[in-house]
């Protein structure tokens, strides 16, 4: 029979949690992306790591230890987790965007106090970026934060980013705002649309 | 589209609201339904609002995002077929040797084994089905070592599938004369593994999410871990998928459950689109950067 | 060619990704009232799996959702070696300027327009990279 049966367990080679705390810290500056790599996967137990993880996120040019760095802040999920992924979100680079958004959509709670500044952030992009965040968080105080948005945003992408996140969790608070915000752009295209969609389906939801 | 659910109560689901609740199970799972799924998609819908006493799309969709009383649990539930039998998912199989160990044999010398691992294995079909796969359908399996390793992190499962006994309709797709070469019968519905098979396959016991027990599982070709990541939390899922990088060789392969992806998961791995199925590969070379 | 040019009697068939349901309506909205045949996939991925299923005649994509998902699949698209691989993209991007320009000629779009998007450009462009006008 050519299936054949491993007899012994496969040996643990250079397992990361042998090595104490300090040890883990400065493996995540080693020259050996490996090394890195298990010193990352290692920690994400202790809030006060993430100063250390956040500065290696800095610089590690290894996208899959970017990973595992972010995978060790999202597992501590405290605000300050949330501060070190922030930053990227203004990031020139689609992926490092992306995968900053990710990981912050796991971490609602810790990304809570942030929304308002963001939301009001000088980059359109970044405005639009935390409104997909904001539909992680309970309906009723995602509606509050979409309204705001509706009633002071001007730009036209993201008053629709925030109509698709109604869409899809508004409340029926967001009907006067939602017809406000369609006057206002009752001149351009898609969005006087996307608020009649987006009223439709609240009306719906609450009996309609 | 008009449906009655169950129960009595009228529930009109729109193809609209089929796509909206494809999206929204996308993001939290990372499962992707095609066309031709979702006739029943329709159906587990209607089952889970009559379940929890939706009376609309909109209050059961209110429910599922809020996943009251683990509503996304028990909707995930309703979508992967929990019955295990041999030969499910066929079309994996087909993949493993119509391309994925072509990929594997190029360049392996015979005295270095290919090891295949089914985790989790549950009660033992998957890796037994493996085994009669290979040796009906893999033309060279003469030629290399092959270890198969099974790992559940339950024990009672993995006991289960260590003595290799089933009934007769976890046997149900496979034909009649390879029940007749890989089983004896017991009784009326008991059919025990061929011995050689059962003694051939390794199990062992494992959690997905612990780097210990995960390190001690190194060095595989292709690795099936089926339906079980859908149900993971986002960051369990990460660690997960980082651990399974670390068990498998540079060039090795992930095939996933039916309807599920890694994109949303992990981006450690690459993508491989075969004919008979869409598995993920660890990169064979890496880049230090991007 | 297109399937129109060839003289395919079915409808033509358009596939609009975005990861916006109420842009995909929109566009949907738009494109069957004036003769084509619609099919919408929210990200990538998804995309990437019709199109393989699927005849289509045209792609209309939008490059901005989160993860630059529009890029990535048409260059993954046209790296392929399936039918679908010379397929005519019609780009949609948040803004006008020149790296998006730089990247769409990149993954061989055709044209690219701004959102938001009128009904007049979408229906035109589309008729114009069809060969279908009612």
């Amino acid at each position: 029979m050519p299936l054949v049966k491993k007899s012994a367990s496969q040996p643990s080679g250079g397992l990361p949690a042998d090595d104490d705390h300090a040890g883990l810290l400065q493996k995540l500056s080693s020259a050996e992306p490996d090394a890195r790599w298990n010193a990352a996967r290692a920690l994400g137990n202790d809030p006060k790591d993430v100063p250390a993880l956040a500065a290696a996120l800095a610089i590690e040019p290894m996208p899959r230890v970017r990973e595992a760095i972010m995978t060790a802040l999202i597992r501590i999920g405290d605000e300050s987790s949330a501060a070190a992924l922030l930053p990227y979100l203004r990031s020139p680079d689609a992926a490092r965007r992306g995968a900053a958004i990710e990981a912050l959509q796991s971490l609602p709670g810790a990304t809570a106090p942030f929304m308002l500044a963001l939301l009001r952030d000088n980059d359109s992009d970044v405005r639009i970026l935390a409104i997909e965040l904001v539909r992680g968080m309970p309906p009723a105080e995602a509606t509050r934060l979409l309204c705001s948005v509706l009633e002071q945003e001007r730009h036209p992408n993201v008053c629709a980013s925030a109509v698709d996140a109604l869409a899809e969790l508004g409340t029926a608070e967001a009907l006067p705002a939602l017809q406000t915000c369609a006057q206002r752009f009752a001149e351009t295209p898609f969005l006087p649309f996307a608020i009649s969609v987006a009223i439709a389906r609240i009306s719906d939801a609450n009996g309609g | 589209m008009a449906n009655s659910g169950q129960g009595g109560h009228a529930s009109h689901v729109t193809p609209e609201d089929v796509r909206r609740l494809c999206e929204f199970l996308y993001r939290r799972t990372g499962m992707l339904f095609s066309d031709d799924k979702r006739y029943y998609i329709d159906r587990r819908l209607n089952e889970r609002m009559a379940a929890s006493g939706s009376s609309s799309f909109q209050s059961y969709f209110a429910l599922l995002r809020s996943d009251f009383d683990r509503e996304i649990e028990h909707l995930v539930n309703a979508f992967t077929v929990n019955e295990t039998y041999f030969f499910r998912e066929e079309h994996q199989l087909r993949c493993m040797t119509s391309d994925l160990l072509r990929a594997v044999t190029r360049d392996r010398p015979p005295d270095e084994p290919i090891r295949i691992w089914s985790v989790p294995c549950s009660t033992g079909e998957e890796p037994y089905s493996i085994g009669i796969w290979l040796m009906e359908n893999f033309p060279e399996v003469d030629n290399y070592q092959i270890e198969i390793v099974g790992s559940d992190i339950d024990t009672r499962a993995l006991a289960s599938a260590a003595e290799g006994i089933y009934g007769a309709r976890a046997l149900m797709k496979l034909p009649r004369e390879l029940v007749a070469r890989y089983f004896e019968g017991v009784t009326a519905d008991a059919y025990r593994i061929d011995p050689g098979l059962r003694d051939s396959i390794h199990f062992t016991k494992v959690n997905l999410v612990d780097p210990r027990e995960m390190a001690r599982h190194r060095n595989f070709d292709i690795v099936f871990c089926r339906n079980v990541l859908i149900y993971f939390d986002d960051a369990s899922r990460r660690i997960a998928a980082e651990n399974l990088f670390d068990c498998l060789r540079p060039g090795g392969f992930i095939c996933l459950g039916h309807s599920e992806t890694m994109s949303r998961i992990s981006s450690l791995f690459r993508v491989c689109r075969y004919p008979d199925a869409i598995v993920y590969q660890r990169p064979e070379i890496e880049r230090d950067q991007d | 060619m297109t399937r129109i040019e060839q003289g395919a009697a079915s409808l033509p068939r358009v596939l609009v990704v975005d990861d916006s349901s109420l842009v995909r309506l929109y566009y949907r909205d738009v494109l069957e009232k004036s003769g084509f045949d619609v099919d919408q996939a929210m990200n990538g991925v998804e995309a990437m799996e019709r199109v393989l299923a699927q005849p289509f005649d045209l792609l209309v994509v939008d490059v901005n959702m989160p993860k630059m998902d529009g890029f990535s699949f048409l260059r993954e698209l046209r790296r392929g070696k399936s039918e679908a691989a010379a397929l005519p993209a019609l780009i949609i991007t948040t803004e006008a300027g020149r790296e998006d320009a730089e990247e769409a000629r990149a993954v061989g779009a055709n044209f690219y327009l701004v959102k938001p998007v009128s009904e007049a450009d979408l229906r035109n462009h589309v008729a114009v990279l069809t060969g279908y006008r009612r």
